[in-house]
């Protein structure tokens, strides 16, 4: 049976429900309300894991986000499984289970404590010398051994079962952090007709401000807790305001933009989470933003300053005052500011023992006065040496210090304890107001950095601001939230407020010692296992840069990336280099400012979702006749149909065969496609295209090359005359809404003198092409009135016809070198087309075939595929598509680059064709083509572009580019292979039917 | 005869928000900028194209969407043959601008209820707060990634305009997002 700690009633449980749930498979009781931290410590449980480097026993130390010590695994093996949840962030549920990382076999005894008594001989950056030599030492030993020790925590083994979202939401005003502050701003942003939204990454809002029940803090003559809670009740009944709870800001980019990860059932059994959202992740666009992020209190550095039961002071004051959890019998507070008091005096109240060790002299503040009247024992002028007990705090060791502050004095005194609660002052949380690139300034009164150039319309208000006493933050942040929101009159212009002030500071980062520092553990990051004297270690080293400190010892790296260290690591190299805080700068604070999840990320893309597929208005079809599909951009695209078992090399080889001794069918519905109308329309082309345009017939089709303006192959395709004014241009697959879109730009920006409209018609029609020697046969079938001779249905030419009734438009084009034609239609009866042709093409042995078959047969036709054969740095000379290059045009887009010196080189890599020597052998496409192996280093002269089995040709082909490759021709060259090296000579690259004799047979 | 398939979408009803798919329904797109354009496109709709970014007119069951300043979505059951060849005719045939036959290139959903904006809000990143308070207003703008056009008819009525090729992909994501309402 555990004991119990759970000291007072607290109205921010509900005792009503109690709740179990098991930590390292004991099982343990909360309620609900609870965080996983305060439901272990109200059931004095304080050993939590152990820590990275070291192994040592570790400990709650904090009530929030900071958390460097307390992180568990969550869930068991399953799929549910989730490691490094900080226990402080955690809301317990029934049924669940945590357990301690980073040990073995258990956190009571860790095989890994090992390294605490090896700390000496592996200090900071040992890895980067020790891992040096023996080389070979590396692969074999020192690799497998620093990946069995990497990490924190166990990754689920199975897919996670959980739903995630994303949602965008825009606001005049976004208020980060629901303490006072925030509420304040968030009334004030409301008030005055502004669409308002208020975040907090807790249950409830209120901030520290909610459980501050001391009698010095007063709002008009109410005590502080009282008075907010009035205004947290106001709010809700205010129209233009809308609160997130557990919602927590990840990320503050450019412009206002900002993600936020909103936690929907994290506090919620698993059985009540089943099909339901987990977390959310909102994108905000907001266009004013409030910060109100708050300060976390700073640790205090000294000797052994990381064992289970020393804390925070605030945070051991926020488990009393809100958990109703005392987190020791007998409690020290170690601080050096009067904000500690406040926790000494609550705990006072509640009968729990307490005393004070204060590195000052004095304070003339009521709340020492307070204490000292409540018969607080205070040790003034002394500073902690030492710590002792190994799982839990048990005593600690005071001294005297020098009156520098420098060194300590006379003798040790031993104090029992069991709670160690530690005060270093405040940082503000200024990670958000840099992530928007913000600038900071340092003030050294309090040697903190604050808020100074916004680079957004937002502004930062409470304690992020370096606001610390209750009214300073309500007395500026109403001012500053009235210039923000541009108002001269609110609710809060004449609240009364009354709280102490802190007059004596005084901070030493690293505090005194009677023993030298290198027989000390100071530790500054206590998720890394940095000590203070790492950090002089670094410094010794040559390392001054607080970025190079940084990554050399590892202080901040953590998952809570330094929350608690950064400030103490600056403040050490400071004293140590003799410089100026304020001019050490900061490390750069990157999102997300706690850890999200992969699913949160993700959100709804995965599975079905993970990208878009576009489907052809065939597609049905195809998959009733089980074609395997690729993706060609978007497009899901028939890709082969295997009959019988057949593998794809099979498939492919009987598909090709059929296409070219009788007849094939293909889908061709993804060719991008775009209207153009206007007087200007061939001008317009003669500009786009390498060719020339305005002699084309209405009735004709003709392929034209689009280049950038650098000279390079862009985009390919046919362009069909329907009528003196009006065109039709296919485009490559994937290249349409580019194509598209570029047209459009130089339309609107260049060229707008131009009478010309452009219309993506893409998905309006449906694309059957019919090819081989019996294609004919098939479409008089479907299309008895219409002539199919030569004379009067020529290559490169339309027809506009109907089937049974409905418009269908011909183009007798083709990819593959047979006679073939492109039967267009509106995409509504595409699929009934497709199976029309299927039916008429029946006594022809018509057969489908996918993109590998197409991919193929062009090749062997020595056809291009822009995207495959070009790779955006191949001129239509390098493709030795010297025909298609008008010499005649004054202009058009890429012409001048082609006249470049580098450009018109002779030895650019050209495409040629290769063949093996072994014909059944096939290149891999992206091989590398070389002359000379042994040369050293060797020099790589192209590379395979395209390779393929040709069935028609019986015996391999494969298209490459290569430099100088018109001029190789006939020449010998090496593909060398991980286990071979393969022969080729370098050929034509049209390997079929070189006098085009079949596109009219 | 030739038979009619359109994507596999069938009417759906989750909490506030029934989607509908609206097929066939013929869809124009309307380009020109001249004076005559717009008088030509005036005369044979009945309606005079709006100018204001973002905006609709719709007169009867014809509906006219601003696109770009020089760019409409003409759509609407009203739409027969007659009067596209009549606006093909008077418009491109006589170089006055364009009008082109889209109603296979756009797939028509309607949605409609409370939810409507709860569910697009999911993935699109356009401002729907002054939007949804607006009638006949019009947008342009991204849904999971994926362009779409949209027409607000009426107070949470909304035409949703897809791609064809997108449309089954884009439909499974809004019932997708729809389960979470």
């Amino acid at each position: 049976m555990s004991e119990n700690f759970r000291s007072i009633e607290t109205k921010f449980l509900d005792k009503t429900n109690r709740i179990s749930f098991k930590y390292n498979g004991k099982k343990y009781y909360g309620y609900k309300g609870d965080t996983l931290a305060s439901a272990l410590l109200s059931n004095g449980v304080h050993l939590i894991g152990r820590s990275f480097k070291y192994h040592r026993p570790r400990g709650i130390m904090t009530c929030g986000s900071e958390e460097p010590n307390a992180i568990v695994q969550i869930g068991g093996n399953g799929s549910f499984t989730e490691p490094n949840v900080r226990a402080t962030e955690q809301e317990i549920y029934e049924g669940l289970e945590a357990s301690s990382q980073n040990c073995w076999p258990s956190v009571e005894f860790d095989i890994g404590g090992i390294n605490n008594f090896i700390s000496p001989v592996i200090p900071s950056g040992f890895y980067y010398k020790t891992f040096m030599w023996p080389k070979k030492f590396w692969y074999s030993l020192y690799e497998p051994a620093i990946r069995m020790s990497a990490g924190l925590g166990k990754s689920p083994t199975q897919p996670d079962p959980e739903l995630y979202d994303h949602n965008h939401l825009h606001c005049d005003v976004l208020v980060v952090g629901g303490g006072i502050s925030g509420i304040i701003a968030a009334s004030i942003s409301a008030d005055n007709g502004n669409n308002t939204v208020l975040i907090d990454d807790k249950n409830s809002l209120g901030g520290s401000s909610i459980y501050q029940n001391n009698e010095n803090f007063k709002i008009d003559d109410e005590i502080s807790s009282i008075w907010l809670d009035k205004k947290i009740k106001e709010l809700k009944n205010k129209k233009n305001l809308t609160i997130k709870r557990r919602t927590s800001l990840a990320a503050f980019h450019s412009y206002n933009y900002l993600l936020a990860r909103e936690n929907l059932a994290d506090h919620k059994s698993l059985d009540k989470r089943l099909n339901k959202l987990r977390q959310r992740l909102w994108k905000i666009r907001a266009k004013k933003v409030i910060l109100a992020t708050g300060a976390i209190e700073r640790p205090l550095i000294f000797n052994n300053n990381d064992r289970p039961g020393v804390m925070l002071a605030n945070s051991v004051k926020k488990y009393i005052d809100y958990y109703g959890v005392r987190c020791g019998d007998k409690n020290i507070i170690f601080t050096n500011n009067d904000s500690a008091y406040e926790t000494a005096i609550s705990l006072n109240k509640k009968g729990i023992n307490v005393s004070i060790v204060d590195i000052r002299n004095n304070s003339s503040s009521i709340l020492v006065k307070n204490a000292k009247d409540a018969g607080i024992k205070i040790y003034w002028n002394n500073t902690v040496v030492n710590t002792k007990g190994y799982r839990k705090i048990k005593s600690i060791q005071i001294m005297e210090m020098s009156k520098d502050g420098t060194n300590v004095v006379g003798k040790k005194t031993n104090l029992p304890c069991d709670n160690l609660s530690i005060s270093g002052g405040w940082t503000p949380m200024v990670h958000l107001f840099t992530q928007s690139g913000g600038k900071l300034k340092f003030r050294d009164s309090d040697q903190i950095f604050l808020p100074n150039t916004e680079m957004s319309d937002q502004i930062s208000v409470g304690s992020c601001n370096g606001d610390f006493e209750l009214d300073d933050v309500i007395k500026n942040t109403v001012s500053e939230c009235k210039n923000f929101i541009s108002t001269s009159v609110t609710d809060y212009d004449s609240l009364k407020v009354s709280c102490p002030k802190q007059k004596e500071n005084k901070n030493i980062w690293l505090l005194p010692n009677d023993k030298p520092l290198g027989k000390t553990k100071p530790f500054l990051d206590f998720q890394n296992d940095s000590t203070a004297k790492d950090i002089k270690l670094a410094m010794r080293e040559g390392f001054k840069s607080i970025e190079h400190v940084k990554r050399y010892t590892t202080t901040g790296m953590g998952t809570d990336q330094g929350k608690l260290a950064n400030m103490h690591a600056l403040g050490i190299i400071s004293e140590t280099a003799g410089v100026k805080m304020g001019s050490l700068g900061t490390t750069t604070f990157r999102p997300p400012y706690t850890p999200l999840t992969f699913g949160t990320i993700v959100g709804r893309n995965v599975g079905t979702f993970f990208d878009i597929t576009r489907k052809t208005p065939i597609h049905e079809w195809h998959k009733n006749h089980k074609a395997e599909f690729e993706n060609v951009g978007q497009w899901k695209r028939a890709w082969y149909y295997p009959k019988d078992g057949e593998s794809m090399h099979q498939a492919v080889q009987r598909e090709s065969k059929a296409a070219r001794e009788s007849a094939g069918i293909l889908d061709a519905s993804t060719l991008g496609k775009i209207d153009i109308k206007g007087t200007d329309a061939s001008e317009f082309l003669n500009r786009v295209y390498t060719n020339a345009w305005s002699k084309l017939g209405i009735g004709k089709c003709r392929y034209g090359l689009m280049l950038n303006e650098d000279g390079m192959v862009y985009d390919d395709g046919v362009t069909t005359r329907l009528d003196e004014n009006h065109y039709v241009m296919t485009t490559t697959t994937g290249g349409a809404a580019n194509v598209l879109s570029k047209l459009e730009d130089y339309l609107q920006t260049e060229w707008p003198e131009l009478d010309v409209w452009l219309t993506s018609v893409t998905d309006h029609y449906a694309t059957a092409s019919v090819c081989g020697p019996n294609s004919k046969n098939i479409l008089k079938k479907l299309f008895p009135i219409l002539e199919f001779n030569d004379g009067n249905f020529p290559h490169m030419s339309f027809k506009n016809t109907e089937l049974d009734g409905i418009n269908c438009r011909i183009m007798r084009i083709s990819f593959t070198g047979e006679h073939s034609y492109e039967i267009n239609i509106e995409s509504k009866y595409g699929k009934s087309l497709w199976e029309k042709c299927m039916d008429a093409g029946k006594e022809f042995n018509i057969t489908p075939y996918g993109t590998e078959t197409m991919h193929l047969l062009r090749a062997e036709k020595g056809f291009i595929i822009v995207g495959q054969d070009t790779d955006g740095t191949m001129t239509p000379i390098d493709l030795q598509m010297d025909w298609i290059v008008s010499k005649k045009k004054y202009d058009f887009i890429g012409k001048r680059s082609l006249y470049r010196s580098d450009t018109m080189r002779e030895d650019r890599k050209q495409l040629v064709g290769l063949l093996t020597d072994n014909p059944n052998e096939i290149l891999e496409e992206g091989a590398q083509i070389v002359q000379d192996e042994k040369k050293q280093p060797i020099e790589m002269l192209g590379h395979v572009t395209s390779s393929y089995f040709s069935p028609n040709l019986n015996r391999s082909i494969a298209l490459a580019v290569v430099k100088n490759g018109k001029n190789l021709k006939g020449q010998k060259l090496l593909v060398p292979m991980k286990d071979k090296t393969i022969n080729v000579t370098v050929s034509d690259f049209i390997f079929f039917d070189s006098k085009n004799e079949r596109l009219n047979a | 005869m030739l038979n009619i398939n359109f994507p596999k979408i069938e009417k759906k009803d989750y909490p506030n928000l029934e989607l509908n798919l609206v097929e066939p329904i013929h869809k124009l797109n309307l380009r020109g900028k001249n004076r005559d354009f717009f008088t030509k496109a005036g005369r044979i709709l009945s309606i005079m194209l709006p100018t204001e970014p973002n905006t609709s007119a719709t007169i009867k069951s014809i509906s006219a969407l601003w696109l770009s300043p020089d760019e409409w979505m003409i759509y609407g059951k009203d739409i027969d043959k007659n009067l596209m060849l009549s606006l093909d005719s008077e418009i491109s045939k006589l170089n006055l601008g364009s009008v082109t036959d889209v109603s296979d290139q756009w797939v028509l959903i309607n949605m409609r209820g409370k939810n409507v904006f709860e569910v697009l809000s999911k993935g699109s990143p356009f401002d729907f707060n002054k939007f949804k308070d607006t009638k006949n207003v019009t947008v342009q703008t991204l849904l999971n990634h994926v362009d779409v056009i949209l027409h607000q008819n009426d107070t949470n009525n909304l035409d949703l305009f897809v791609r064809k090729s997108f449309s089954e992909h884009l439909w499974l994501w809004i019932n997708d997002s729809s389960r979470s309402l």
